[in-house]
């Protein structure tokens, strides 16, 4: 009797899985391989490229494991709908570039940095949200947690300060302080891309 | 009685941080959108703004310029001696407020580090007690009532810009001032008339600079990559000090509940 009941057991959990795979065709990437993977390429990247290549190769990364105009959105606030579509297409270019151009300064050179991926949290939200471990050869390693929705990279926050929350702050008040105006910040975000 | 204390500060504090809250709602009502966590209340935001212009001033004629010889100049094993010796002249203040937080277990942790690195530890230089398994931690007063007051740790009341001390908050500022006046080095010297002033320069001087030098990596990247350093900053450091809090929320969460499965073993 125990054992049929729990045979009934494994066949219902086989049904439920083959139920839940065919429920979910489109079901992503397991998001702690999706952190493992970009960790790999931007280690890779750091160690093999320099200057402009590198840039591009950042970019390339943020573009396929990242979710930018999710995150642009995000960080453009209330702001985002006041904006017209031909606002929005440069405001996503402008913080592309930015991030890339940010992210490809922030390595330097490598320095033995790797990348421990720990607890995966599944939000009701649909959000997962994966805890690693930036292990450097010298001091303290750095807590970082990354925030996967349906399969692309929504948000990296680093010992807790999130990069799309900073950046809303940050996106929002130059807004309000240049008279509430989307354009000011393109404008502003555009200068910088061009210039350094 | 400690903790009967404690929790009746705890309850006040709650109090006029639910007020602080209501205040909040009631002023930023007509200005809030979806932005949510991402925006911290500073009703100063002037002085604010004024008082960060003066401390950039200072940090990129004097502090920073220090900070960064510091760095470079002085051999890594001189740099950790420093901190091991401020670190640990801030250990009774961490037991304190880890008794403050009810883990008096923890605060004797703190203090058996304190006396080995003191004696063993030549005067802090070495730190001896993490050899030996007790590991450190750095409690405040702000993390205190951050912990115990129980609003949303981004709700650190208002934004607040110290002079030459950088970001902060009500809670913060509070807990700044608390950890000040509780602070047995600092009553010591006070209490002995003695002229130490040089020694407590020398130390929160030296607090400053080896602060500071940890610092340069993030803050300048945060500085370069900012439209409004002010906003990213005061967003950062609202985030970094909630997440700090959080974790010691969640702590005492699981120890709670460990302690409660233990209780219900031993009630079958």
């Amino acid at each position: 009797m125990p054992l049929l009941a729990s045979r009934r057991v494994v066949f219902g959990l086989a049904a439920a899985v083959a139920v839940s795979s065919f429920a979910l065709p489109a079901l992503a990437q397991d998001p702690a391989k999706l952190v493992e993977e970009t960790a790999a390429q931007v280690i890779d990247i750091v160690k093999t490229k320099t200057g402009a290549a590198r840039q591009a190769a950042v970019l390339q990364v943020l573009q396929t494991k990242f979710d930018l105009p999710y995150m642009g959105r995000s960080a453009l606030g209330t702001h985002w709908n006041q904006a017209t579509e031909e606002q929005r297409t440069r405001f996503l270019a402008a913080v592309a570039t930015a991030e890339a151009r940010a992210y490809s300064e922030r390595f330097g050179q490598y320095a033995g940095q790797t990348l421990t991926v720990g607890k995966v949290a599944n939000r009701a939200n649909g959000v997962t949200v994966v805890d690693s471990r930036l292990n450097q050869s010298t001091g303290q390693p750095i807590k970082l947690e990354w925030e996967v929705r349906d399969g692309k990279i929504t948000d990296v926050k680093v010992e807790g300060v999130s990069m799309v929350m900073t950046r809303r702050s940050d996106f929002n008040s130059y807004i309000q302080n240049n008279g509430g105006k989307v354009d000011a910040l393109i404008a502003e975000m555009e200068k910088r891309a061009a210039t350094q | 009685m400690i903790d009967g204390v404690t929790k009746a500060i705890a309850a006040s504090i709650r109090r006029s941080m639910v007020a602080v809250a209501l205040a909040g709602t009631v002023l930023g009502g007509c200005a809030t959108g979806d932005t949510g966590a991402a925006e911290v209340w500073d009703p100063i935001e002037t002085p604010n703004r004024f008082i960060f212009s003066i401390n950039r001033a200072v940090d990129i004629i004097a502090l920073r310029p220090l900070a960064v010889m510091y760095r470079d100049l002085l051999p890594e094993r001189a740099q950790t001696g420093v901190r091991n010796v401020l670190d640990n002249l801030g250990e009774p203040v961490t037991a304190i407020n880890e008794v403050f937080q009810g883990d008096p277990s923890r605060a004797a942790t703190t203090m058996a580090r304190f006396f080995v690195n003191s004696t063993i530890g030549l005067v802090g230089i070495f730190d001896v007690a993490t050899a030996l398994g007790l590991e450190r931690t750095k409690e405040d007063f702000g993390k205190t009532i951050g912990m115990r007051a129980g609003v949303e740790p981004e709700n650190g009341g208002f934004y607040l810009m110290l002079p030459a001390i950088g970001p902060s908050n009500a809670r913060d500022g509070t807990g700044l001032m608390m950890d000040y006046l509780v602070d047995p080095f600092r009553i010591l010297t006070f209490n002995l008339a003695v002229d130490w002033d040089w020694y407590q320069l020398g130390r929160y001087g030296m607090n400053a600079i080896d602060y500071r030098s940890r610092t340069i990596f993030a803050l300048d990247d945060l500085e370069k990559n900012s439209v409004d350093y002010y906003a990213a900053l005061r967003s950062a450091y609202t985030q970094n000090r909630a997440e700090l809090i959080r974790q010691k929320r969640e702590k005492t969460d699981t120890k709670g509940e460990l302690e409660r499965r233990d209780s219900l073993a031993l009630a079958r």
